[in-house]
């Protein structure tokens, strides 16, 4: 039986209000997609293996202080600046909205990373080294990369297949663990969601910042965020103008015109800084 | 007519760039006509010299009763050495190798030690093949109408060991098992058999 394929988009929404910078993410994307140990001289460097981080940031004077913290990971950019660049196709978008990096095509140009206004690109520097025990523990769904290649955030496009093969050969419902009987085992937006499919760093994420869905999921709860957002993109491509001040939505450099399907909701200060 | 002084280095230089030459077209010719379809791989040597001839053709014990894990998950595995004692614990074999050949087995069965079984068929690293969703695919029968992986109609949906054969070739039928003898398994192998039944190609179908 094979499945009817529907159209994802896929995204994400981070809400800044709910992250405590507590980089839970960041450790579980190193262990779910293989990123080799970052060391002391990486971050030296300024060369350490990151798909995700978090950037923190401080307001306001001591001891009248405050940090702030921003999850950076791909933006999977519906105009992605490191696509046209990349002389071997090595980076294209698919038909699922993602920005995909295919690893045996890279020839290590680095165009795509200079082009990146996010910063979100890997170079792999050197040969991935891990330490003898820590080699069992790779997962092997991830191709482990060689040097001289450039990686960054597939939305954790492994745990997406593996999805699949969960609705299309075992029929589980997600969440509830129900058997879907085989004519109902389509990938639609009802069983690829929450309990099928999530990114490593949206799982573990303790205050639920990081929130996954597909776009045309009409029964997300963040479905009104990509709404707005979507909505904002397109007034903007109007050359109308946006008032950013009654809603939390906003995209990373949306001015630059990446269109990212990455959406960050701002912070609610309750308690802002009293102002000198 | 003798060279003159001057011809000498220039014959010689010409001559090491011949040879230079040679060398890297006989490189290139042998890496080229070493890949299918004009095949010269050979049989890694195993352990224990295993006749598929025996057990699939003359036998009949179906491919999944010892590659388990075919119709389950991604790798096909190869059985443990109490899938082989499941019969041999009994059947002895009927020649002097056979016999030598199954004590091994039985030897390694007693003293806990694995056969370390050579792997024929290796793909690169960057691909994920999953075997159980192509054995489903094809042996599925609500499907009408798929193709094979040189484009030729299967109407009837094969059962588990025809659908092996689709890429493995004939593997009853050999006393050493060849790596690509059925198909070349190159990526544009796969690609082609994916576009001809209508199943999607984007990369990230098999590299992730």
């Amino acid at each position: 039986m094979v499945a009817q394929r529907i159209n994802h988009k896929w995204g994400m929404v981070v809400d800044l209000d709910r992250c405590t910078g507590c980089q839970a993410c960041v450790v579980a994307c190193q262990a779910e997609n293989n990123i080799p140990i970052n060391v002391k001289s990486f971050y030296q460097q300024r060369r350490a293996y990151q798909w995700i981080r978090i950037e923190r940031y401080w307001e306001g004077e001591f001891p009248n202080v405050k940090a702030r913290f921003i999850p950076i990971l791909c933006q999977h950019c519906e105009n992605a600046p490191c696509e046209p660049v990349c002389p071997v196709f090595a980076t294209y978008h698919n038909d699922e909205g993602m920005n995909v990096q295919i690893y045996n095509r890279c020839i290590g140009t680095r165009y795509c990373s200079v082009n990146c206004p996010y910063s979100v690109r890997m170079f792999n520097y050197w040969e991935p080294q891990w330490p003898d025990r820590l080699r069992n523990q790779l997962n092997p769904d991830v191709t482990i990369r060689t040097r001289g290649i450039m990686e960054k955030c597939s939305f954790c496009v492994q745990r997406l297949r593996r999805g699949e093969v969960n609705v299309e050969r075992r029929g589980i419902e997600p969440l509830t663990g129900e058997s879907i009987p085989p004519a109902d085992r389509k990938l639609d937006q009802r069983r690829m969601k929450e309990g099928n499919y999530l990114p490593a760093c949206v799982q573990s994420c303790p205050t639920n910042a990081l929130q996954f869905a597909d776009q045309h999921d009409d029964t997300s709860p963040v479905k009104e965020y990509f709404d707005e957002a979507n909505e904002q993109i397109e007034t903007r491509e109007h050359g109308g103008h946006v008032d950013e001040s009654h809603t939390r939505v906003y995209r990373l450099l949306e001015e630059i015109g990446t269109k990212p399907n990455v959406v960050y909701l701002k912070k609610v200060d309750a308690f802002p800084l009293e102002k000198a | 007519m003798m060279p003159s002084r001057k011809m000498l280095p220039l014959m010689v230089a010409g001559g090491v760039v011949t040879v230079i030459m040679g060398f890297v077209v006989i490189v290139l010719l042998i890496s080229w006509f070493s890949n299918p379809p004009f095949g010269l791989g050979n049989a890694p040597t195993q352990p224990v010299a295993f006749p598929h001839t025996v057990h699939v053709a003359e036998n009949n014990i179906q491919c999944e009763f010892c590659h388990r894990n075919v119709t389950k998950g991604a790798a096909a595995t190869v059985p443990a050495v109490e899938t082989c004692l499941f019969c041999h614990k009994d059947i002895d074999g009927r020649t002097v190798t056979a016999q030598t050949e199954i004590e091994k087995v039985r030897t390694a069965f007693e003293t806990d030690t694995p056969i370390d079984w050579e792997r024929v068929h290796r793909l690169p690293d960057h691909v994920r093949f999953i075997h159980e969703s192509h054995i489903r695919y094809f042996t599925d029968e609500t499907i009408p109408v798929k193709y094979g992986i040189n484009g030729e109609e299967i109407i009837e949906s094969p059962d588990v060991a025809q659908t092996c054969t689709i890429c493995h070739g004939d593997v009853g039928n050999k006393t050493v098992v060849q790596p690509k003898t059925g198909q070349s398994l190159k990526m544009g192998t796969c690609v082609d058999c994916h576009r001809v039944n209508n199943i999607p190609t984007d990369c990230t179908i098999c590299h992730k």
